[in-house]
């Protein structure tokens, strides 16, 4: 059984998911699943593994579409738009993914001047400026021209980030930010979230499991399970508000409403005991 | 029955894959206009997949002319034929040996590194973040992979031809005492520009260099994103060229004779 709660509907919303529904390999990930990401704000989602996280942040950016319901950003309907539109959208987006993915030929400077060079004509100079700011407001305009093979995983997010940042975007999607860091990293990466959303008013959307990070840096928590929100609301407060699914989630339970077994035959047929249990 | 139905899956298997691969030719096709503001990157991948091949190009296209010419020479002075060693050499390098060999090497040498490549770099989640940087990987990635190949492979074997010959003189001339005027001289007059060097080094060259690129380009571009799927699909990328240049060269063979 499922418990879904249902977000309250918000006009300052710049994502509105309506009853989204994805089935991919027979398992429903999403089921009529509702929720809103207000403008201007840091909105977490969090969840156990498997339920659909990175999917999520994947229907928002359009690479995936589900096969019921509606994802809309920015007034758009994502699931209706054309390739080109689609890209037109994303220009407006950042994306940080769980594993940076910088581009191994180009070394950190070119990599965040690469969305410049594919969609501006700007001069070299004016390009080189951007660039140098948004590595100095990730700290690593010194690390200019290291490749990315020379840079520690906190160091590659942060450059990840800077190239995520360098149109400017409305809305921030950051996969996993918290995934492998060091307690020193952890923070700068969530300085960096926090700042850029109070100094630029990006809206930001972060996928994470940690909720002492969250608690910092988000005002906004949906936790998803089974295919849909089961609880949302203030990070300080969620974990304490009394539904099986939280108290496992931020308990650590092993077994609860998610189960510790993943979905299995009778044991003692498998086994081999003839008659089972 | 269950092998019946296996062996059923394979050409199933197969075919699907020759469907999707001529798909995918289609979507290089028409990304070709947008991939034109991604030239700095089709000329980089030209020195990549072109100028780094040159050396084994040049290595194997001497070896095998003086192989050719050391076997011709042997087979030919029993009829008391050696002077036409020469042309013997030249026909043979430019209508079958140059372009087949040369498009083998380059399947395995260029082939399987921009499989590699294209693989890991969808592994490592790079194809994704070019399509949210709202930059479309067919045109950036893709196309200029296939362009260059389709370009460096006429060249490299010019250059596979040329050195072939030359092995071919090394062994006949130098080494075997054949008459340097004769050697030339028959080849000149026997060699034919369209039958031999346009249609064997240019148009076979072409053809297989598209094969062989849009067969690397779609394995890389398709590969599981694990280090296995990697690997197989470097694997694959070798076997279906070298299956696909044996098979047209026999069409083309038919069609250009």
């Amino acid at each position: 059984m499922t418990d879904s709660v249902r977000a309250k509907p918000d006009d300052s919303a710049i994502v509105r998911v309506r009853g989204l529904t994805t089935v991919l390999n027979g398992k429903t990930i999403f089921d009529a699943l509702d929720l809103d990401i207000p403008r201007g704000k840091v909105t977490a989602i969090m969840g156990p593994s498997g339920t659909g996280k990175t999917t999520l942040l994947k229907h928002i950016t359009g690479q995936m579409r589900g096969q019921a319901g509606d994802v809309s950003v920015d007034g758009q309907n994502v699931q209706a738009l054309t390739r080109e539109q689609l890209f037109e959208l994303r220009e407006r987006i950042g994306y940080l993914f769980q594993n940076s993915a910088l581009l191994t030929d180009f070394d950190v400077f070119e990599n965040v001047a690469f969305p410049l060079r594919q969609h501006t004509e700007l001069p070299e100079v004016l390009i080189r400026n951007i660039v140098l700011t948004k590595l100095q407001a990730v700290g690593l305009r010194g690390a200019a021209r290291l490749m990315p093979t020379e840079l520690s995983g906190g160091m590659a997010r942060r450059v990840a980030l800077a190239r995520a940042i360098v149109f400017d975007p409305m809305l921030i999607l950051y996969d996993e930010p918290f995934v492998g860091l060091d307690p020193i990293a952890l923070n700068q990466v969530l300085k960096l979230i926090r700042t850029l959303n109070q100094t630029l008013g990006i809206t930001s959307v972060l996928v994470a499991h940690e909720l002492a990070a969250v608690q910092q840096v988000a005002d906004h928590v949906y936790l998803i399970a089974n295919g849909k929100v089961v609880a949302h609301g203030d990070p300080k407060t969620i974990a304490s508000d009394g539904s099986p699914w939280t108290r496992q989630f931020f308990g650590g339970e092993a077994d609860g409403p998610v189960p510790f077994q993943y979905p299995a035959g009778d044991y003692a047929t498998s086994l081999g005991f003839k008659g089972g249990a | 029955m269950n092998a019946q139905l296996a062996r059923d899956n394979i050409v199933i298997r197969s075919l699907s894959q020759i469907g999707d691969c001529a798909l995918f030719l289609l979507q290089i096709l028409a990304a070709i206009p947008r991939s034109l503001k991604h030239s700095r990157e089709t000329i980089r991948q030209l020195w990549f997949v072109g100028a780094m091949s040159l050396i084994i190009i040049m290595v194997c296209g001497l070896f095998v002319g003086m192989v050719l010419g050391l076997q011709l020479y042997d087979v030919l002075s029993i009829f008391g034929g050696t002077s036409a060693t020469g042309t013997v050499v030249a026909i043979a390098i430019y209508r079958e040996l140059g372009p087949v060999v040369t498009a083998l090497l380059f399947a395995g040498r260029a082939g399987t590194s921009v499989t590699a490549e294209i693989g890991l770099m969808r592994a490592t989640d790079q194809i994704a973040a070019m399509e949210m940087m709202a930059v479309d990987p067919i045109a950036y990635v893709a196309v200029p992979r296939f362009l260059a190949g389709v370009v460096a492979m006429p060249l490299l074997c010019c250059v596979f031809c040329a050195l072939g010959i030359f092995g071919g003189h090394l062994v006949g001339v130098s080494w075997l005492g054949i008459d340097n005027g004769t050697f030339w001289s028959n080849m000149t007059a026997t060699v034919e520009l369209v039958k031999d060097v346009i249609n064997g080094v240019l148009w076979k060259s072409v053809v297989f260099g598209a094969v062989v690129s849009l067969i690397a380009v779609f394995q890389g571009y398709t590969t599981p994103p694990t280090s296995e799927g990697v690997a197989y699909a470097t694997t694959r990328t070798v076997v279906a060229s070298s299956i696909a240049i044996l098979a047209l060269d026999f069409v083309l063979t038919a069609f250009l004779m």
